[in-house]
């Protein structure tokens, strides 16, 4: 089989507008290419649509907790890829919830963006900067 | 695909063995079962193979059933793993999302809920055909 060169591709599902931007301008930095979503119709079309190797989905959506079957959906889809999850608190129902889902992390509303980022990066084993080589082809 | 798919149940307490073995029994699955982490981890390291481990977690030493859950997920192929206890915590919940567990249920079990999952899980990892055990 032929390695195909292909961005790595992350999905971002939150309501909050700013959010998503903060979200999607770091995972760009760290050369993804991102598609962001504010409910669950348009992340289930994107995830019908792309492979993703990465997502940061809201458990809070619509209304409370209608993130988690989300990402449960998206690990049944690409099992391969890292699912994490943004909860107001990181208590026992909720790490309960992740573990059913089979979500990798999860990481509590006050966690500054970058720090999540960072996080999933360093689990996904992905420089968190870009290389030297893509480093001067952006030059 | 095994006709039976096995299973390794792990309590040290002598009813919640003997009450899982019979539902799942009945279930159609092949049951082996252990009273501590120990003998549980003697079992996986000698050559047997389980479909699904459903580990207790409070045995020998509290929350070593984490260290079952942790042995299991390096076996290849990797069995479903399952941790139902009754003394849930944020540290042994993160610690069982750590080891990437498939399924944390805290007793008082739901049987039904457990016996969805397991299909769920079993089916999904290509163990078992759909519809059956």
């Amino acid at each position: 089989m032929s390695a195909l060169a292909r961005q790595k591709m992350a999905l971002i599902v939150h309501p909050d507008l700013t959010m998503l931007s903060r979200y999607q301008a770091l995972l760009t930095r760290a050369e993804f290419s991102t598609v962001v979503a504010r409910d669950i119709p348009t992340a289930l079309m994107a995830i019908t649509q792309h492979y993703f190797e990465v997502a940061i989905i809201s458990s809070q959506l619509g209304e409370s907790g209608d993130g988690w079957p989300l990402a449960g959906v998206f690990h049944l889809v690409f099992p391969k890829s890292f699912v994490s999850v943004i909860v107001p608190g990181a208590d026992l129902l909720n790490l309960q919830t992740a573990i059913n889902n089979g979500v990798q992390e999860i990481f509590e509303e006050d966690h500054a963006p970058d720090a999540v980022v960072s996080a999933i990066l360093t689990a996904t084993a992905i420089p968190a900067t870009p290389s030297a080589r893509n480093r001067s082809r952006l030059q | 695909m095994p006709e039976k798919p096995t299973l390794l149940i792990v309590d040290d307490e002598a009813n919640v063995l003997f009450t899982l073995k019979l539902v799942l029994e009945e279930d159609g699955y092949d049951i082996t079962t252990a009273s501590s982490c120990a003998e549980a981890l003697k079992l996986i390291h000698n050559a047997h193979q389980f479909d699904a481990i459903l580990t207790d977690l409070r045995m020998e030493q509290e929350d070593i059933g984490l260290e079952l859950a942790e042995a299991a997920a390096k076996l290849h192929p990797r069995p479903v793993i399952m941790i139902l206890t009754g003394y849930g915590s944020v540290e042994n919940a993160r610690g069982a999302l750590g080891i990437q567990v498939d399924y944390f249920a805290l007793k008082p079990l739901d049987l039904d809920d457990l016996k969805n999952a397991l299909h769920r899980l079993l089916v999904w990892r290509g163990r078992v055909r759909r519809g059956r055990a």
